[in-house]
């Protein structure tokens, strides 16, 4: 029996996945592609880039929080809701000014992390799956949305709204501070014991708990930063819709969609393994997609329809090479 | 083994069964008679059959849902393929009621191809099924709203309605008949059978339990998994007829459906990860969550909050299940 | 001269379940540096027993003693702390992590509250060293054989400095080569001061390396003696209450019937060239070292990695096993190795689970339970069997090993093919257990049905076996009849190594 097939430690690429530099080149090839085809090569300058960029932005900052969930193992249904709830707590307490700022992000920040926190306890406390937890959670978060706003409230102060649309020079804001929130991401992933614990508690709870890992805590924090980042995100919306409406989250799919990015860029569905530039790979394969759409000029309902169907061929490409059974 | 020991095996066997089923019907029993309670219209003869045409539809949902919670999957399509049915009712039949049996086999037909689908890609796909079935809901959704072009006609001919409004009256005794409870009847007796009276029903539990010695032993993994699928997309669209009868048109008459035909097969004790449950189990939690709704509004409960409540009941629901399942094993 | 407080006690360890004593006044001790077998029948208590050790169970009463010191574990992290290290049949590596971060899963180093690899990376390579293993800390866990990652697990246990260290049936999973490795690296390290406590089935093991041997039967401790004083016999008879002299029933005087399977010149990626023939009324035995391909000929066979390359006939009528249904159908049946993952629906009651591959073939729209699928004739099938279990609509989660074993057995008898391929059949079965199944194993051959045995067990290799076909590296190596030594089947199992070693000398 040979030692030294044992010997050589495997690529670093290996971690994670083929899929980023993949879903990078197919996402380029497609966006480029459409351009020329439908004669729109205006997309192609240094606005249209950075359009496709800003486009990644809402959905890319939830997608890091639900890589944290699912690589833990867990799955976060709740961030749709999540979303629409910060937004139209932050629009109502800022109610157009600007030295409510401050206590609106704060108060949303919290509220993100309290979510965070009961997603955890449903289900390391009280053992329900994590799919049925989190779309309850949601629901209640809805249910609880829609009793109180049924339209726009408050608004989002002008220089709130510089977070959506100021920028450093030609990159704005939101597109440095979502790649900022990559990095950063990725580091907690890499270099702390709770991101080694994350990937143990999605690895092998059970190994991970003999192994002395409290894994409630961890799974209870990777919620917590799924919730945040929701939270983030529904504050950037807010800022660039220049107020927040109960159906913001659900509109944008974010739920299903988060999940689909995070699948696709090499993330196992199962936990254990993935990680954060993979997602963002995804992020930009489904920004192209909007893009694309757009410059075909495909109307609302028939996107709809392609959404769906693009979700599952997205995640499908990656499953279909799984040998095991699924449900 | 001798014989006096095998009697008092089956004798405990028998126990065990009655007790199972008994907790869901006996949860059941308690919230419809706190409702009667509160309005003791619940207790006449007319109230039980009023209420038992309300709860059909999900019962309905739940018998088709159990299967494929049974074989380990979630259909989360099912709430769509309602509103496409109802949709795609009022479109196909433009208010002309000699198209009305076309209309439903049409309709039944798009729930096979639906089903279908879910099923190939969950089987030979390998997409998990809340991915398959979320993105189907997406897709069918935005099918329904692409057919009405976004503004649904509220019109339905009459007897495309009867399915979920028609009544038999002066029954001796109980009144008044609902048809619902004929539909209700013959479904929940087809589930039964299937689920627990067919190989095929076998198989499924086989498949949710441990799919791959399943398919060591010579079972035909794939094919179980498209019978399920499309087995809850035909209960999706019976339930869609039925739910036809009882409203109007409109986008949202699936919303949320799935989560609660979800939530009534956990209450009644169908396991989440498969390989367990019983049908009796299902229909008993799809009545306890309509007994449990109507408590609600009777308490005075505003519609939005509805959504809170079944996000609540779903949790609580879930959370029991795996308490006493600790418990037990 | 004042003895040394024994590094390990457990003293009247008493352990009850509901509706079951698990343990009943249990002691057992273990010196510093001491290896110490613990052996028994499946549910003597051996399990419970270690799993009281690792803090997972908390005793009903009794005392546990470290170095003369009482202590007591609430949470398996407790006991990890007091230098004991349990590693389980089931590795619990993280497959998609590195040997370092598994190394350290729970106590990893950090430097300015950041992980600090570089000591993960260095002291890893350290303790690997020390086990003898030039596996590289980077590597993936999950690509390791098992073997290797045995050792990965030791290494862990040393990482949290483990005085003693219990193995869980550590073998079970590996060759003849890599177990004897093992062994020897459990000398070594009890020659280092670690204690060493380890659970066997595997009587030529527990000679070859215990110092002291512990027998539990039915939660008591029924035999504690130094090696020398507990030869197998003695063991056996105390485990097992009895004198197995028939252990391996009598081969059959009967000569073999005609030809049920042929397999000529087939391959597929892992195996090539494979020709053999099964007759009626043979138990053919397949013995190989881990990775020989034995496994992956009743693999092929069955249709689950199947032959791309070649030929097979069944009763001479040509068939191709393209799938699991395909070779049923064909007259093929296999029982897997591994039951749990690949045999049993552990939440379906015994009678569903021995109905399974009937079900599997009968019309979808038809009753389960009719004709061959009665209750009443899967209940004799079952009683034949001498299937043990509170009803037989208890759930199979709640059987024994080995009355799981003959559940699964049950299921493929109600199929009956022509050509039965058992695939370590008694794995994780007590000695008891194990005989009976060799018993039915040849009852059904004298009925005219061809066996194939794959194991890695080569004392039952050799005692079941009419014929043993070796396997080599993907390859059929030879030939033996039954009864042949089991130094000869080694020896064409290892011929590579052989070769190089004469040439090296």
């Amino acid at each position: 029996m040979s030692e030294s097939q044992a010997l050589v430690p495997a690529p670093a690429w290996r971690r994670g996945s083929a899929a980023p530099p993949l879903l990078l080149a197919g996402s380029i090839l497609l966006y480029v592609g459409v351009a020329f085809w439908t004669g729109q090569t205006k997309m192609l300058e240094t606005d249209g880039v950075i359009g496709l960029l800003e486009r990644m932005v809402a959905l890319g900052i939830v997608a890091l929080g639900q890589t944290f969930a699912i690589i833990a193992g867990s799955i976060d249904l709740s961030v749709a809701n999540m979303i629409s709830v910060a937004a139209v707590l932050a629009s109502f307490i800022m109610h157009g000014r600007a030295d409510m700022m401050l206590a609106a992000v704060l108060v949303v920040l919290a509220v993100s992390a309290l979510v965070g926190v009961v997603n955890g306890a449903i289900i390391s406390r009280l053992k329900v799956n994590p799919f049925i937890a989190t779309l309850g959670v949601g629901l209640i978060l809805q249910g609880l949305l829609s009793a109180s706003f049924t339209d726009f409230a408050g608004s989002v102060p002008r220089e709130f709204q510089a977070v959506a649309y100021g920028s450093f020079g030609v990159v704005p804001y939101s597109v440095a501070a979502l790649f900022v929130l990559a990095a950063l991401a990725s580091f907690v992933l890499w270099a702390t014991r709770f991101g080694a614990h994350l990937y143990a508690v999605g690895g092998n709870a059970e190994g991970a708990r003999l192994a002395g890992i409290r894994t409630d805590l961890v799974t209870t924090g990777a919620h917590v930063v799924c919730s945040l980042s929701a939270g983030v995100t529904g504050l950037y919306l807010a800022s660039r819709l220049r107020s927040g409406a109960p159906w913001i989250g659900r509109d944008g799919v974010y739920d299903l969609e988060s999940i689909a990015v995070v699948v696709i860029g090499g993330t196992l569905l199962a936990g254990g393994r993935g990680g954060v530039w993979g997602t963002l790979a995804g992020v930009l394969l489904f920004a192209s997609l909007d893009a694309a759409f757009n410059m075909m000029g495909v109307s609302a309902y028939p996107k709809l329809v392609l959404r769906g169907a693009i979700v599952i061929a997205a995640v499908a490409v990656y499953t279909v090479r799984t040998r095991g059974h699924v449900a | 083994m001798t014989l006096a020991l095998d009697e008092a095996r089956r004798r405990s066997r028998a126990i065990d069964a009655a007790r199972r089923i008994n907790i869901a019907a006996v949860v059941f029993l308690v919230f419809y008679l706190t409702v009667g309670v509160l309005q003791p219209t619940y207790l006449e003869p007319a109230g039980v059959m009023n209420f038992l045409r309300r709860a059909a539809p999900l019962a309905i949902l739940a018998s088709g849902q159990i299967f494929v919670l049974v074989s380990g999957g979630f259909d989360l399509s099912v709430g769509s393929l309602v509103t496409l049915t109802v949709i795609g009712g009022s479109m196909l039949t433009a208010n002309d009621p000699s198209k009305t049996w076309w209309a439903i086999a049409v309709l039944y037909a798009i729930g096979f191809v639906v089903g279908l689908i879910n099923g190939a890609v969950v089987a030979y796909l390998r997409t998990p099924s809340i991915i398959a079935t979320l993105g189907a809901l997406l897709s069918v959704n935005g099918a329904a709203m692409m057919w009405c072009g976004g503004a649904p006609r509220g019109y339905l001919p009459d007897n495309f309605r009867m399915f979920g409004r028609f009544v038999f009256h002066d029954v001796p005794l109980i009144k008044i008949f609902p048809l619902a409870i004929v539909v209700l009847a013959a479904v929940c007796g087809l589930a039964y059978w299937g689920l627990h009276g067919t190989v095929f029903g076998r198989r499924v539990f086989a498949v949710g339990d441990n799919a791959r010695a399943a398919e060591l032993a010579g079972v035909q993994v794939a094919y179980v998994r498209l019978g399920v699928f499309v087995i809850s997309a035909l209960a999706a669209v019976t339930a869609g007829v039925m739910l036809a009868g009882f409203g109007g048109v409109s986008i949202d008459v699936g919303l949320g459906l799935e989560l609660q035909a979800i939530a009534a097969c956990v209450v009644g004790g169908v396991q989440l990860m498969g390989g367990r449950g019983t049908l009796v189990g299902a229909v008993a939690g799809a009545l306890t969550l309509t007994a449990l709704f109507a408590l609600l509004t009777l308490l005075g409960l505003p519609q939005p909050l509805k959504e809170t409540a079944q996000g609540t009941i779903l949790i609580a629901a879930v959370a029991f299940g795996a308490w006493r399942r600790r418990r037990v094993g | 001269m004042e003895q040394a407080a024994l590094a390990l006690e457990m003293l009247n360890i008493t352990k009850t379940f509901p509706g079951v004593q698990a343990l009943d006044d249990v002691s057992f001790g273990c010196a510093r540096g001491e290896v110490h077998a613990l052996c028994g029948e499946n549910g003597a208590g051996k399990s419970t027993l270690i799993k009281i050790l690792g803090g997972v169970y908390q005793p009903d009463s009794g005392t546990i003693r470290l170095d003369g010191r009482e202590v007591a574990f609430s949470h398996p992290i407790a006991a990890r702390r007091a230098g004991i290290s349990i590693i389980h049949q089931e590795l619990s590596l993280l497959p998609n992590r590195s040997v370092a971060e598994n190394i350290f899963l729970g106590i990893e180093p950090t430097r300015f509250g950041l992980l600090d690899r570089r000591t993960m990376r260095e002291e890893a390579r350290r303790l690997l060293k020390r086990l003898g293993s030039s596996v590289a800390p980077e590597t993936l866990a999950g690509d390791l054989s098992i073997a290797h990652q045995q050792i990965v697990e030791i290494a862990k246990a040393l990482a949290v400095d483990a005085r003693i260290l219990v193995m869980d049936e550590p073998t079970a999973a590996l060759d003849r080569v890599d177990a004897s490795r093992l062994l020897d690296l459990a000398r070594k390290l009890s020659t280092e001061d670690v204690s060493i406590v380890f659970i066997s089935h595997r009587m030529p093991e527990i000679q070859t390396v215990a110092d002291r041997v512990t027998v539990l039967k039915d939660g008591r401790t029924v035999m504690t003696a130094p090696l020398a004083e507990a030869p197998t016999s003695r063991l056996v008879r105390a485990m097992v209450g009895r004198d197995l002299t028939d252990f391996y029933p009598p081969r059959s005087s009967q000569p073999p019937g005609a030809v049920a399977l042929t397999v000529r010149h087939a391959g597929n990626k892992r195996l090539h060239g494979i020709s053999f023939e099964v007759r009626a009324g043979e138990i053919v035995g397949v013995a190989g070292l881990e990775g020989s391909g034995k496994n992956a000929v009743a693999r092929a066979l069955i249709g689950d990695a199947p032959f791309e390359s070649g030929g097979m006939e069944i009763g001479g009528r040509a068939v191709k096993s393209r799938n699991p249904r395909a070779a049923i159908q064909a007259g093929l049946g296999r029982l897997s190795d591994d039951r749990k993952r690949e045999g049993l629906l552990m939440q379906q009651s015994v009678r569903d689970n021995a109905m399974l591959i009937e079900r599997a073939f009968a019309p979808p729209l038809g009753s389960p339970t009719a004709g061959p699928m009665s209750p009443e004739a899967t209940d004799k099938r079952l009683i034949q069997l001498d299937v043990r279990a509170t009803s037989f609509d208890q759930e199979v989660q709640f059987l024994s090993g080995g009355n799981q074993q003959r559940v699964i057995i049950a299921r493929w008898l109600a199929r009956n093919p022509e050509i039965l391929i058992f695939c370590e059949p008694t794995r994780g079965v007590d000695v008891a257990a194990k005989a009976e199944i060799y018993k039915i194993m040849r009852e059904t051959a004298n009925r005219g049905r061809a066996i194939l045995m794959v194991s890695s067990d080569l004392p039952e290799i050799v005692g079941v076996s009419d014929r043993i076909l070796v396997m080599r590296e993907g390859a059929l190596a030879g030939e033996l009849s039954g009864g042949a030594a089991e130094e000869d089947v080694m020896a064409l199992a290892v011929a590579q190594d052989r070769e190089s070693q004469a040439m090296a000398s």
